[in-house]
């Protein structure tokens, strides 16, 4: 067996640093692919420049996180900065690229599902990453379902295992940025097409639940959800929270409700994995209405109102990442990476322990380890094609093929 | 009948729908309340605990081995992943202008190195809920967000500022509430800042009294070996012309013993007279008398006053002027000295059938440049500092002892500082030494011809 993954930690004011400490983690052997994860208060251009003099010749990939975790720590002040190395071709995945996210999220997705089918077979692992920011004001983002619409309908009939992330530059969704064809870009999507040799396994670690019998949403504008029942959106809102009507605008609403759509059968008994949510972006008081993460609810769509639950969010960590492990051969586990919802961080959600710390506690892992706080998660969802999601965890364990 | 009663079923079955519908949606509404509740009071929990975590990070600080300006900077990061804020500021009143505010350590980016601020509060903030006060403008033009935290420490003359982008989940508004948080932070930094300031002071001043030390011992050393020889000789000639040897000196020997005391007493002159120099300096430098002084003249003196010594150690000593009858403006004697000083120099580190070029060049802007460049033993870098120290003599950094009380190009340093202008060294060992003096702009001019 040859190739490796290997990878490293740091949080450090001085990006350069930061690399160092990483280059040193990594050891001295130069990889074929270093996939970075930089924390939002580094300056882009220097990150690029600190990589690039710490691993010449080396393909970079990766960009912005609104913090990363390591079992060597986690953090999210900014300054992190987490890697993984790639070694040898039998693990290094191929990194296909695209800048056009701000011509058309579903033409980019489309066009990269394309180039990705044409360098892949059935069940190929795929590493999605985009950023996330698509204007910063107004707040706008890139919609992960149009482009992961587009990105379905590029694969065609591929089945693919295809997990991903949207990355940020913090947790207050300021902006994001990626590394591409070594340069700093916005409005980037890289696909991360691991070779025939490695699988992956995911678990999707939830955690809210509904508090609200079934809406429908009557009047919706893209993201923005204007009437549930017939009521302005942000109307219900604020009822259900007890706030004083018209008195929301800005993020304050943000995680602290999502409007859930149930899938399957609605009315079976609770399940976790059947819930798509969707985060509010902002509230709009003088139209009465919530703008939401993406835009892929439609009039007609029953949706509840869900509560972010801390204490459930724990306990689908520790389901999740048993049920996995039991899925998965230790001795064949290249790597692990978390793409984890920033607002799952306990300094967002308030919860009384950092739920990453959970995952690395449950998983335990005896193999390399990577995380990063990501703005949506993309994952197969319910045994079907993946699609984005919104408050969870995605954990993703690459193996080698038996 | 039947009908009737299966609508009635119906109705009863829609009411309880209804009913449970209500229940449901009030109890989730409930739920929903008291889990934002306690995620507000857990957000809460962990603000309060950056005042724990500070004060865990300043014993920290003041155990470990921390420069001062390393302080700000720390304190800001623990600042950061507890309190999460989008950019922070330390800043520090200017001493002769109390409303400028210099920025001494960040957090995010800033739009200035400096703020100006009159009036400065104690405590301010801003949020959408309370209207700003009027100094918020200039706090919330630096850090380029509209949200800011302030707290004022007028003793220390230090400030820290707090700044966020949005008032959301993580970074809900700014309040009274948090005037705790942002003067503890302060406070905390300028303790840790305060005590690690007087360490270094502390560590400094041990420093400066262990080199006076060292230099003292230097000059013992070097002053008792260098009065020590002439005054061997004058004592040891002085015994042979008086005939305590036993025999009687010729003619000839006591010219040559007369001739040795002489020597040996202007040598122990020129050492007192350098030492005097050296330790009166700062009263000297008011009383030079600058006047415009024949450039060529100058050069030429000096030159002449170690011309035999050049002869007798046989260095070739040449002097490149320039053409024109330049005047310079110096205190001629004391210029004098230092052109001596230089050109003795590197009579001494030059070995016989060497040679020692002393140029002049003016500039276009009437500054002057006159260099002493030898060819000589040369200084290795790491020493080229040292020599420029009182007591150092460059024999010992090359392992040749010659006289001196290593004084030469201290003062002659001095005397070209007290004039204005600087001293540089350029050396390389085995090749030679040249030593620069530049004069500043408009030393130089050229007489009208009648003058």
């Amino acid at each position: 067996m040859t190739g490796a993954v290997r990878t490293a930690y740091a949080s450090n004011q001085n990006i350069m640093a930061a690399a160092s400490e990483c280059r040193a983690q990594i050891g001295r052997a130069n990889p074929d692919l270093v996939l970075a994860f930089v924390g939002g208060r580094h300056d882009p251009a220097s990150a690029l420049a600190a990589l690039r003099g710490t691993f010449p010749d080396v393909t970079l990939a990766g960009g912005s996180a609104a913090g990363a975790i390591a079992t060597a720590g986690l953090g999210y002040t900014g300054f992190e900065l987490g890697l993984i190395a790639f070694h040898g071709a039998e693990v290094t995945p191929q990194v296909i690229s695209t800048g056009a996210l701000l011509e058309g999220e579903e033409a980019a997705g489309r066009s990269l599902g394309r180039e990705v089918r044409d360098h892949t077979d059935d069940g190929a692992a795929v590493l999605l990453l985009f950023d996330s920011v698509a204007s910063t004001s107004p707040l706008r983002l890139h919609p992960a379902s149009q482009l992961m619409a587009g990105f379905q309908a590029g694969l065609n009939d591929r089945a693919l295992h295809v997990i991903g992330g949207g990355l940020l530059t913090d947790i207050n969704i300021s902006d994001g940025w990626m590394f591409v064809d070594d340069d700093v870009r916005k409005h980037a999507m890289t696909a991360l097409v691991f070779p025939a040799g490695i699988t992956a396994s995911t678990a999707i670690l939830h955690g809210c639940r509904p508090v609200s019998s079934f809406m429908q949403i009557t009047r919706i504008e893209g993201a923005e959800v204007l009437e549930l029942n017939g009521e302005p959106a942000l109307t219900v809102i604020e009822r259900m929270l007890g706030l004083e009507l018209g008195t929301t605008s800005g993020q304050e609403l943000s995680l602290v409700a999502t409007l859930g759509q149930k899938q399957g059968d609605p009315f079976a008994p609770y399940d976790e994995n059947n819930y798509v949510n969707r985060l509010i972006l902002h509230a709009n008081p003088a139209r009465g209405s919530i703008t939401l993460f993406e835009p892929d609810f439609a009039v007609g769509t029953r949706v509840q109102i869900m509560s972010r639950d801390n204490v459930l969010m724990l306990e689908s960590v520790e389901r999740g990442v048993v049920e996995l492990s039991r899925r998965t051969v230790a001795d064949n586990c290249l790597f692990a990476l978390y793409i984890d919802c920033a607002g799952r961080a306990s300094v967002m959600s308030g919860a009384p322990t950092e739920e990453a710390e959970l995952v690395l506690q449950t998983l335990a892992p005896i193999f390399p380890f990577m995380g990063f706080y990501s703005g949506v998660e993309i994952a197969p969802f319910a045994g079907d094609y993946s699609r984005p999601l919104d408050w969870t965890g995605v954990l993703s364990v690459f193996q080698r093929a038996p | 009948m039947q009908m009737q009663l299966a609508d009635e079923e119906r109705a009863r079955l829609e009411r309880e729908v209804a009913y449970y519908r209500r229940e449901y949606d009030e109890i989730g509404a409930r739920l929903l309340r008291l889990q934002e509740e306690q995620s507000r009071v857990a957000r809460e929990a962990r603000r309060s605990k950056t005042v724990a975590k500070l004060v865990r990070e300043a014993y920290r600080l003041i155990g470990a081995d921390v420069e001062p300006h390393a302080i700000g900077r720390l304190i800001l990061a623990t600042i950061a992943d507890t309190a999460v804020c989008d950019c922070a500021v330390f800043l520090r009143v200017e001493p002769a202008r109390p409303d400028h505010f210099m920025v001494e350590h960040t957090l995010g980016a800033v739009k200035s190195s400096s703020m100006l601020l009159s009036a400065p509060p104690d405590f301010l903030f801003t949020s959408t809920s309370h209207s700003a006060a009027p100094q918020s403008a200039s706090m919330t033009g630096l850090l380029e967000v509209p949200y800011v935290l302030w707290a004022y420490d007028q003793s220390h003359g230090r400030a820290l500022l707090l700044g966020n982008r949005v008032e959301s989940n993580i970074h809900r508004a700014f309040e009274a509430g948090d005037r705790e948080l942002v003067e503890v932070a302060l406070g905390v930094y300028i303790d840790v800042l305060m005590r690690k300031v007087a360490e270094a002071a502390l560590r400094q001043a041990k420093l400066v009294a262990e080199q006076a030390n060292t230099v003292r011992a230097q000059f013992l050393a070097t002053l008792s070996h260098e009065f020590r020889s002439p005054l061997e000789a004058v004592i040891g000639f002085s015994e042979l012309l008086m005939n305590q040897g036993g025999q009687t000196p010729s003619a000839e020997q006591r010219a040559e013993y007369v001739h040795q005391i002489l020597d040996s007493g202007r040598r122990l002159l020129a050492l007192v007279k350098d030492i005097l120099d050296f330790s009166r300096f700062e009263t000297l430098v008011p009383l030079l008398q600058v006047n415009w002084v024949p450039l060529v003249q100058l050069l030429q003196n000096a030159v002449r006053g170690l011309a035999a010594e050049a002869a007798a150690r046989r260095v070739s000593l040449e002097v490149i002027q320039p053409p024109e009858r330049w005047q310079i403006a110096v205190d001629y004697e004391r210029f004098r000295q230092i052109l001596s000083n230089l050109i003795g120099n590197a009579l001494k580190f030059t070995a016989p059938a060497g040679a020692i070029v002393v140029a002049a060049r003016i500039m276009d802007d009437a500054a002057v440049e006159i260099s002493v460049a030898d060819n000589g033993v040369g200084i290795a870098p790491q020493d080229l500092d040292r020599v420029l120290e009182p007591f150092i003599q460059l024999a010992n950094l090359n392992g040749r002892r010659v006289s001196g009380a290593g004084l030469g190009l201290p003062i002659a340093k001095q005397l070209v500082e007290a004039h204005g202008g600087t001293l540089r060294i350029a050396s390389i060992v085995g090749n030679g030494t040249t030593v620069t003096v530049s004069l500043p702009t408009g030393t130089a001019r050229l007489p009208a011809p009648e003058s």
